[in-house]
């Protein structure tokens, strides 16, 4: 069963660089991995079965608590998935279209540097972490004043959103982002052109665009590899379709250039708030709800939704019976789950030291894996 | 639309460029001011829409139940009953509130119950800006109608404990809890 | 019989015991400072609360390190267990007594004339402690820890030996004081051997497990360290064993390349006729002057701890031989080829044109057309 000098260890639950309760099962040969096996379910919640006992709104701020580093894109997956099987999908209100948009980039921008920061500090660099929080602090500072929480924002409704943009809101988010590209600046001459950085990230898990294809991995780590896909071009929803920006895509498929392709979105993503600004001021104030019942009973029927979120495809797949308020069978696409199973053919024949470069760059959230 | 792969240059190997840039923003960042809040001398100071503790006013609550509905963990224990009332000499018959707790230890601060509220202004409000919670008790984290309306305001911190908790009859200190 | 005991003994160890007062303490206040600037690099403030800006936190951590139990495992090997913590000391402290603080006779304990060799030859004995108190926890893990550190401190032995050879080659002197003395007549040392006070540099960074190369000692590895089984005072041990070891690496840098109690070059300044001419208060100010440059290298410790990410250990294993040897190797060839020309001045254009480049590449204002703009407005 085991040759002489192979030994498995427990790269277990808990772990300072696991992110979250990730248990690696690793076989390893001296210092480097023959397999590795990652075994979930230590956040098991019960998401899904919960959706099960509560009607439509209810559902949403548990939706926030998947992807907890990111949760305002979860929230638009579900509320979208929702709207689309309600039929009302062109009934939402501009304005409330451009505010998802806005919520939606800037959660993209903080759930990026929230990687940065930990993937730099599990290769040993400390302090990308501090300044990354800097700069995330100020998006959670746009999060709270608009909805009133940091995190877990429950901020979109279905039909449109809870409310209007405070007072001063966008002029703040726009002063932001004339200084977040000098802060991106700032990051890349730390890590960018750091010879220690490329040693350790050029060549390391290495993912050919077919391999990618095949596990079904979709977001950076499939632009990384060369194939450009991505949600907001090839199935567009709200107003991604009159947004200029581009889809950074690598070329090797190893870890620099998934830190290149995130690197790179994080400057799209802005791009994309200094159009929105102008647009939502364009627009007049008004209704922010579609207008559609309070109580929500799809027909019968079933949908799967997926947006762009910033690990990758979050889909949604909702089968309603038509006769209660609350769904069927609710289930959800985690990016990161499917991600994760990318981990044994990118980590075998590698050292121990790059494991926990690989998964910081596959950027798992373990609410999501396990829901 | 390709990422950047910045070429190396041969001055940038050699004369160790790459490590270099990066000293110097540390360096730079040495005298750049700190972000540091140094709580609880330094406290941040939520935003109007922020999500905290509840208040709640019996004399604007119409005891329709739909907070309770709403929630989606089914903290909110409501109990009504009908009641004639005599109003200018008419009989009406009005729905007397009788017991509105809220089991905050398991609240996760969504506001759906805010929002269903139909009284306007809101009978039921969470942007009271208190965030401060913890308690040494489990039980403290369960409020009834009476404290749910008059608990003590936003705690006073000075970094020291009170020795003189000034007890209102019927008011509810919320955390600070020094027992 | 008088003469000797008090020349050989008795000075001799009044002054030892005030040099390692003075280390010890510049030991104790370096663990604030690491703390409170790898804070402030970090755009956080480091420790604040225990006294004013934190300083009573230098006495707050003896005092827990004193008061936690001493946990000792079951299955250790005893001796060599309680022996681990003790053997990187003895070097850390002996070596004072050869390192000149200022001008001598007054500001150096011993004046040995092969200092230099014996210097090396204690600092590398500091490996033996590592190993014993990796394999004497009976822990698979620190046992592979250990190991994994002794290794990269011998490794990194070789280049710090080879490096050292320009300035020998140089200087002509085994002695630290003749090697100073040399400095303030003619250039500070790091500019005609600048590629050997890089890899000095390097050398004393892996040498003293700290970042780029702290991989023995990482928290994100599977493998926890040596002293993964040690608690309290013997983990206070290896932790000051190792910032001993820092500040007898700069001192060492700072005596070999940056001129040491002297602010002079080429016989103008503050050179040590002048400092002697001004009696006690010329020897204070020279012993001052070192002990500056030396915590302008404890600083440069930090800073680099703030900065880089950390190596793979096949890559640091790799960086030690396949890269700074042969470099090492190569300017001791270099320089010998220019001793031997009798041009030594020429030695000097290979550093300062080195940091001109540096610093003009570093500096060169940034032109706004020569960024790619990507985005529209």
């Amino acid at each position: 069963m085991f040759d002489v000098h192979e030994m498995e260890i427990n790269f277990g639950p808990q772990h300072p660089s696991t992110h979250g309760v990730l248990r690696v099962l690793l076989r390893v040969d001296g210092e480097r991995i023959i397999d590795a096996k990652p075994i979930i379910g230590y956040l098991h919640r019960g998401t899904e079965k919960l959706f099960e006992h509560m009607a439509y709104p209810q559902c949403v701020p548990h939706t926030d608590r998947m992807d907890y580093v990111a949760s305002a894109t979860n929230n638009l997956g579900f509320v979208e998935a929702v709207e689309k099987i309600l039929g009302v999908t062109k009934l939402i209100p501009r304005r409330a279209q451009i505010l998802r948009v806005i919520l939606s980039e800037l959660q993209r921008i903080s759930s990026h540097l929230l990687w940065l920061a930990t993937h730099a500090i599990d290769i040993g660099a400390m302090t990308p972490f501090f300044y990354c929080f800097r700069e995330r602090e100020q998006i959670l500072d746009f999060f709270e004043m608009y909805c009133g929480a940091r995190l877990t924002l429950n901020c979109m409704r279905i039909g449109g959103m809870p409310e209007d943009v405070p007072h001063g809101w966008l002029d703040d988010i726009e002063a932001f982002c004339g200084k977040f590209d000098a802060a991106v600046d700032e990051y890349e001459s730390l890590l960018t052109t750091n010879r220690i950085w490329k040693r350790r990230t050029v060549g390391i898990g290495v993912l050919s665009p077919e391999e990618a294809i095949e596990w079904g991995i979709t977001g950076p780590p499939l632009r990384g590899s060369g194939v450009e896909w991505d949600l907001r071009r090839a199935q567009p929803y709200e107003i991604y379709p009159e947004l200029e920006f581009d889809i950074p895509v690598g070329r090797n498929g190893d870890t620099y250039d998934r830190y290149l392709v995130r690197m790179a979105e994080m400057r799209q993503s802005n791009r994309i708030l200094k159009q929105c600004i102008p647009l939502i001021k364009q627009t007049p104030v008004g209704d922010l709800k579609a207008k559609i019942s309070k109580v929500i009973r799809p027909p019968e029927g079933e949908v799967y939704h997926s947006i762009e979120a910033p690990k990758g495809e979050l889909g949604y797949y909702i089968v309603s019976d038509g006769k209660t308020q609350n769904a069927y069978r609710c289930h959800v696409r985690p990016p990161s789950f499917v991600n994760l199973q990318a981990l044994p053919a990118l980590a075998r024949g590698h050292l121990v030291s790059d494991l926990v470069a690989l998964i910081g760059t596959i950027d798992i959230v373990l609410g999501e894996v396990d829901r | 639309m390709q990422v950047e792969y910045r070429k190396e240059k041969l001055s940038d190997k050699y004369l160790v460029l790459d490590l270099l840039e990066g000293l110097k923003t540390t360096l730079r960042e040495l005298f750049k001011p700190k972000v540091t809040i140094r709580y609880p001398e330094e406290r941040m100071e939520p935003t109007d829409r922020f999500r905290g503790m509840f208040k709640f006013s019996y004399d604007r609550c119409i005891a329709c139940k739909l907070c309770a509905v709403a929630c989606p963990i089914d903290i909110i224990y409501i109990d009504v009953h009908d009641d004639i009332v005599e109003e200018g000499g008419k009989k009406k018959k009005v729905k007397v509130l009788d017991r509105y707790d809220i089991d905050v230890k398991r609240c996760m601060f969504c506001s759906l119950c805010e929002e269903a509220c139909p009284t306007k202004p809101k009978s039921i409000w969470l942007t009271t800006k208190t965030y401060e919670l913890a308690t040494y008790d489990r039980n403290d984290l369960y409020f009834n109608m009476q404290e749910l309306e008059y608990w003590d305001d936003r705690p006073k911190y000075t970094g020291l404990p009170e020795d003189d908790t000034k007890q209102i009859e019927g008011q509810k200190q919320i955390s600070g809890g020094v027992e | 019989m008088n003469h000797a005991f008090s020349h050989y003994l008795f000075w001799p160890l009044i002054k030892f015991l005030v040099a390692f007062v003075i280390v010890q303490g510049l030991v104790a206040a370096m663990n604030w400072i690491e703390r409170r600037l790898l804070g402030l690099f970090q755009a956080r403030l480091g420790p604040n609360r225990v006294g004013y800006k934190g300083l009573l936190q230098i006495i707050a951590d003896p005092v827990k390190f004193l008061l936690k139990e001493d946990i000792v495992p079951a299955s250790a090997e005893k001796v060599a267990y309680f022996l681990g913590p003790m053997l990187p000391l003895i070097p850390a402290f002996i070596v004072f007594c050869l390192i000149p603080f200022g001008p001598p006779p007054t500001f150096t304990v011993t004046r040995v004339n092969v200092g230099l060799l014996l210097i090396l030859a204690l600092t590398s004995t500091g490996v033996y402690g590592i190993i014993l108190g990796g394999w004497a926890s009976n822990n698979k893990y620190s046992l592979m820890g250990g190991l994994r550190s002794a290794a990269q401190m011998v490794s990194y032995e070789v280049p710090f030996g080879l490096s050292i050879v320009g300035v020998l080659m140089i200087c002509g002197s085994l002695d630290l004081v003749t090697i100073v003395r040399y400095q303030e007549i003619n250039a500070w040392n790091f500019l005609p051997q600048i590629v050997a006070c890089f890899i000095f540099l390097v050398s004393m960074n892996a040498e003293n497990n700290r970042t780029p190369f702290d991989l023995p000692e990482a928290e994100s590895e599977l493998v926890a360290g040596y002293h993964t089984e040690y608690s309290a005072m013997k983990f206070a041990f290896f932790m000051l064993a190792e910032f001993s070891m820092m500040i007898v690496n700069s001192c060492l840098i700072v005596t070999l390349f940056f001129g040491g109690w002297t602010l002079g070059m080429f016989g103008i300044g503050l050179t040590t006729d002048v400092l002697k001419g001004m009696g006690m208060f010329g020897g204070i100010l020279g012993t001052l002057i070192f002990v500056t440059k030396v915590m302008l290298f404890m600083l440069m410790y930090v800073w680099f701890r703030a900065t880089f990410p950390r190596f793979r250990f096949d890559q640091l294993m790799d960086l030690g031989w396949k890269w700074m040897i042969p470099l090492a190797l190569g300017n001791i060839v270099v320089t010998g080829l220019f001793i031997l020309a009798g041009q030594e001045r020429l030695l000097y254009w290979i550093g300062i044109g080195a940091i001109g480049l540096a610093a003009l590449y570093l500096f060169k204002p940034k032109r706004a057309e020569s960024r790619k703009v990507i985005h529209a407005s």
